[in-house]
């Protein structure tokens, strides 16, 4: 039914398999609005069981309990604030959420500087509006606006770059649970399964502060960064062979190795240290998120699928990485060389070959 | 089946204390017997006094060093002290039953040897003789030890092993079913679970003295059926099917001489305390957990009396928090338990649903309101009299003459002491309050006891006052106990550390320290032990600086002596020694390179302020003494100029010859290390008396100009350290001075001074870092 040539599909349709088998093995109660009991969207979202023969894969390798927290906040008609450094899964939990509890993760507002009120609430098509006047067809509901008439939950996007206002029309909603349309001398109460997931960035350059009123308003959980190497390695390698089954990328899935490689050489920049403590590195400006690592191997395959001979090499690697790392010239490319010399050169000979390609690089 | 009732519980469980009192109800029992050393049972009356306050401990200790100390915990939700008080409530005989605390730290010992033993086995690569026994060898195989059990369970649920507990024991309602739950889960532990031999075995041997005990009081004519046993609900099987320990077997229980006591105990200790069994992560929740078991809502009020209390305690660190916002948490955890499958919600869900509402997702904002409500600062209390050890009772009677006693609390307190007498006051002990509150707590700090810490003086031209932070904590009463094998007073204790402490004591660097100590400590046997320890030491000690410092700490005594009412006159003749050493050897000591020289004239500086404040050090001879030091050309130039200065502050040096002395020192062909190094020392004292003199500035300023490149980088090292630590204000009227010199405007001149350095400069400047400084 739905059109395999889109690039990237909704997480509903993508598991389909998986929601449908849960659905139909269901055996606690669901809440109203729900699609699933939250002990269901837990084993969705947290994977590595299998349900009448289809196996569930793990969507958010992290804190199984964290989870358990965000399905509880939504079970409680609450809101849920998702917080965390960029790449840390936010949006994706966010997504993996709303297809679980609602079978429909689509009604999103993103949320950037320019985000409006009228995109949190509703705006009118003034071709019709000045024909017609005000009346129903004329406007355009947002998606808050429709996920309150359904019952179902609306997805806010990066909540910390909207300005304030934009911020504060969302504290009414979330208090009064209603929405007037004083045009129309319309009252939309949101009916019982609404809620609102939002996401937010901590570190991030031209982010808003929220105000005390509309946190108060959510249930916050702090996405962390992985907490271990291999629990990272695991995320990164089964990302990649999702995103590259889905990109058709004509590459080899790469080695452990080469995600070994990836994900050490970001942690141990990412934490300013080397994995066994010892050594001390200068931190790069850029975040090296989990997801960046992701990105990056499949840029890689992409690299190698297209001009070289399907296997991810190391010049493809090396290319892929100074890329990542060196995002601020000067400073940056002081602290990759510092690394290359210092750390990657003294790893022996599994590291040489990429040690060489990344070297060539930078002169 | 009519032998003795075995109730199986998890010690500090607030629901095992629980039924246990049920149960009690229920049986009816003549005698109960409870899991605790039996050699302690004549401890328990104390514990069932009406004064007395939980948490407390019973400690047993050795009598002979080395010291080791076993503790048995208690609050007021263990089982085994809700047995104890309904024993004592109902008129019943309650006694403990496990082996004597003597075996148990044999035991210990033993164990500690063993380890020690393997230990150097694995090195030497030899086996150890158990290994031929058979069987694994104590923590060879760490996978089926009972910790490596709670691992796996841990595993299997995703939650702690504390959480797992209180979701699926704590929070049973029906007697039967508690009951039946923790007998099956010691029995399948005890099946899962294969320590290493030797716990195994002390597991074995503890359940044969207990049935031992058991069978003795049958023996003695109580019904079997009319015995009430308190245990670890892992012994229940193990008491079912064991024998009697026979009297040989008895006999041969290694013991080590101990005594005991019962001591206050306080949360924070317990929730610091890890393992099974030795204590509890949040003290002040399972306090909880039991009022609520007890009050009439029962245990479903606990929810709401954590959450609350946990925002009150928010609010008290200065936080915000909104009943709405408390009621969401609450909410929220509800939904967690439903999720997990319990009946109520568990400390770990109260928590995280505390923190994704009231902490804004972050435990840290939250982590000071938690500490207070699940750990909490409740410390126990023990009534008057109760039996303790001499320096024990010795130290609570001091603290309450001395009125510390509002300073036993787990909160940090403050302590100004003034140590002069009063004068207004009647009673000579009430005129040296102070001064004794300062003893005692010096002979504290002595025994290293941590009660009191000291604070640095605040005061700089005075002595007269002490400060002190206070703080109290259980370790302190342990440590206080542990003293006892020092002597039988707080004061005999201290006085037997400090002579250990000076016999040991191989420089008189040490030995100072010791004496003045002693001298803190108002003790003046030891102080006098100390000196004439002291004293042979000082015969053979020849390093200056070593001789300086100590005898500036021995003029400090004599100075303030009569401040903490000592006699200071054994002193004088020791630092009289002490000086003339100092003396006879100072010249040589000026033979020295230059990174020796700030030692030296750190000396010189301590000698002259000793000669100054004592009359009794002769005055002539030091003066020609700093007149030879300064007038040498073959000494290090730095101390030279040093007793340069310290002959013109104290007026012994004259014009002429400071005139004279400058233009030698800094006259053409003068290398510039030397030249520089002398005014360096100059410059170390007595600056406004540079300051004041325009010609020293104008010879400085024509040896500079006529210095070449190289000597001149070399010159400016010294120079700028010499100026390193002038104040601005100095610098300010030195700026007068050139500005006087190079005839510019005096502003300018300061300008130039004061201003940072230019990127341009701060190069220069720090390429003389690397600057070659061998052959100075």
């Amino acid at each position: 039914m739905s059109n395999q040539n889109v690039q990237r599909l909704p997480a509903e349709e993508l598991y389909q398999r998986e929601l449908d088998a849960l659905i139909s093995a269901e055996t606690d109660p669901v809440p109203t609005g729900w699609r699933m009991s939250p002990r269901s969207a837990l084993a969705y979202l947290t994977g590595g069981i299998s349900v009448k023969g289809v196996e569930i894969t793990p969507k958010y390798m992290g804190s199984r309990r964290l989870v358990e927290i965000a399905i509880a906040t939504l079970v409680t008609d609450r809101a849920l604030l998702l917080i965390g450094e960029p790449g840390t899964a936010k949006s994706w939990l966010s997504e993996h959420l709303s297809a679980a509890v609602n079978g429909d993760s689509t009604k999103v507002v993103q949320g950037t500087a320019g985000t409006t009120e009228e995109q949190i609430r509703y705006s009118w098509n003034y071709a019709m509006l000045i024909a017609k006047g005000p009346c129903p067809e004329a406007m355009v509901k947002s998606p808050v606006y429709r996920a309150m008439e359904t019952g179902s939950i609306a997805r806010v996007e990066e909540i910390s770059r909207c300005a304030s206002e934009v911020q504060d029309a969302l504290i009414s909603i979330l208090s009064e649970k209603r929405l007037s349309v004083p045009e129309l001398g319309l009252e939309v109460p949101a009916r019982k399964g609404f809620s609102v997931i939002a996401t937010a960035n901590t570190r991030d350059k031209g982010v808003n502060d929220m105000s005390a009123a509309l946190k108060r308003r959510f249930n916050i959980v702090v996405l962390p960064a992985p907490s271990d190497m291999a629990t990272e390695m695991e995320i990164v390698s089964t990302r990649v062979a999702q995103l590259s089954a889905g990109l058709d990328l004509s590459a080899r899935q790469p080695d452990g190795d080469v995600v070994e490689k990836v994900v050490t050489i970001f942690r141990e920049l990412r934490g300013g240290a080397t994995l066994d403590g010892k050594q001390k590195l200068k931190a790069t400006s850029g975040v090296l998120s989990t997801a960046e690592a992701i990105s990056l191997l499949a840029n890689s395959m992409a690299l190698a699928g297209s001009f070289g001979d399907g296997r991810v090499s190391d010049a493809d690697l090396a290319a892929a990485l100074q890329g990542a790392v060196v995002k601020d010239e000067d400073k940056d490319k002081l602290a990759w060389k510092e690394y290359l010399e210092n750390v990657m050169k003294k790893r022996g000979s599994a590291w040489l070959p990429l040690y060489r390609a990344c070297r060539e690089l930078n002169g | 089946m009519g032998g003795p009732v075995l109730f199986g519980v998890r010690h500090l469980s607030p629901g095992a204390a629980y039924h246990l009192r049920r149960a009690l109800d229920e049986a009816q029992p003549r005698l109960v017997l409870v899991e605790g050393p039996s050699d302690l049972n004549g401890q328990t009356h104390w514990l069932c006094h009406p004064d007395t306050q939980f948490p407390a401990a019973i400690m047993a200790y050795t009598i002979t060093p080395p010291v080791r100390t076993i503790l048995y915990p208690f609050a007021v939700y263990s089982p085994e002290i809700q047995a104890i008080l309904w024993a004592h409530a109902h008129g019943v005989e309650c006694r403990f039953m496990d082996l004597p605390s003597p075996v148990f730290l044999a035991l210990q010992a033993a164990a500690e040897e063993r380890a020690l033993a393997e230990e150097d086995g694995e090195e030497r690569g030899e086996d150890v003789p158990e290994a031929a026994s058979g069987g694994p060898l104590p923590g060879k195989d760490p996978a089926l030890t009972t910790e490596a059990i709670y691992h796996r369970l841990e595993s299997l649920t995703g939650e702690d092993h504390d959480t797992f507990w209180e979701r699926t024991f704590e929070q049973l309602e029906a007697p039967e079913e508690y009951r039946a739950a923790c007998n099956t889960f010691g029995i399948q532990l005890r099946e899962a679970a294969q320590d290493n031999i030797a716990r195994t075995a002390e597991n074995l041997v503890r359940e044969a003295y207990m049935k031992r005990v058991i069978q003795d009081a049958i023996d003695s004519g109580v019904p079997a059926e009319r015995i009430f046993c308190v245990c670890g609900a892992f012994h229940v099987q193990g008491l079912e099917t064991c024998q009697p320990m026979t009297d040989s077997e008895m006999e041969s229980l290694p013991r080590l001489d101990s005594a005991a006591t019962l001591m206050p105990y306080s949360y924070f200790r317990l929730s610091s305390r890890s393992g099974y069994g030795a204590g509890n992560r949040a003290p002040a929740y399972f306090e909880i957990l039991w009022d609520a078991m007890n009050g009439g809502k029962g245990i479903g009020e606990a929810p709401c009396l954590y959450l609350t209390r946990l925002a009150a305690a928010h609010r008290g660190t200065g936080n915000l928090v909104s009943s709405a916002e408390v009621i969401e948490a609450a909410r929220l955890a509800e939904v967690l338990r439903a999720m997990r499958g319990s009946r109520y919600p568990t400390l770990q869900d109260l928590r995280d649903a505390a923190v994704a509402t009231m902490g804004h997702g972050r435990f840290s904002e939250l982590s000071l309101a938690a500490a207070d409500t699940e750990i909490g600062k409740k410390i126990g209390f023990l009534p008057e009299g109760v039996s303790r050890t001499s320096v024990q009772e010795d130290f609570y009677r001091q603290l309450k003459a001395l009125r510390l006693d509002k300073f036993r609390s787990p909160e940090l307190q403050r302590l100004d002491l003034d140590l002069r007498e009063k004068l207004t006051v009647k009673s000579r002990d009430a005129a040296l309050g102070d001064l004794r509150r300062s003893f005692f707590l010096h002979r504290l700090r002595v025994l290293n006891i941590q009660f009191a810490r000291r604070l640095p003086s605040r005061q700089r031209e005075a002595n007269w006052g002490e400060y002190w932070e206070m703080r109290w904590t259980p370790e302190a009463e342990i440590e206080v106990v542990e003293s006892s094998l020092l002597g039988d007073t707080i004061e005999g204790a201290a006085a037997f550390a400090l002579k250990e402490r000076a016999g040991a004591s191989s420089s008189i660097a040490q030995a100072a320290a010791i004496f003045s100590d002693a001298f803190l400590c108002g003790m003046p046997e030891a102080a006098k032990h100390a000196l004439s320890v002291l004293q042979g030491l000082s015969v053979d000690a020849a390093a200056l600086t070593e001789v300086a410092a100590t005898a500036e700490q021995l003029s400090l005594v004599i100075r303030y002596g009569s401040l903490r009412q000592f006699d200071a006159a054994p002193v004088v003749p020791l630092l009289e020694q002490l000086y003339l050493r100092a003396c006879l050897t100072l010249e040589d000591a000026c033979v020295c390179d230059a990174q020796a020289a700030p030692a030296v004239t750190q000396a010189i500086d301590s000698l002259n302020a000793l000669q100054l404040n004592h009359d009794f050090l002769d005055e002539g001879s030091w003066l020609s003494l700093l007149e030879r030091v300064s007038d040498r050309d073959d000494l290090n130039t730095r101390c030279s100029g040093f007793a340069m200065a310290a002959l013109l502050e104290r007026g012994a040096a004259d014009e002429n010859l400071l005139a004279r002395e400058v233009s030698r020192r800094l006259s053409p062909g003068v290398p510039a290390d030397l030249g520089a190094g002398w005014f360096e020392g100059l410059a170390g004292k007595n600056r406004y008396a540079l300051i004041a003199r325009l010609g020293l500035w104008r010879r400085l300023d024509e040896y500079l100009q006529e210095l070449d490149e190289e000597s001149f980088r070399r010159a400016l090292v010294f120079l700028r350290r010499a100026f390193a630590n002038f104040s601005p204000s100095e610098k300010n009227d030195i700026a007068e001075n050139l500005g006087e010199i190079w005839g510019v405007n005096v502003q300018q001149a300061a300008e130039a001074l004061m201003n940072d350095l230019t990127s341009a400069e701060q190069e220069v400047l720090s390429s003389l870092d690397e600057f070659d400084f061998d052959d100075i």
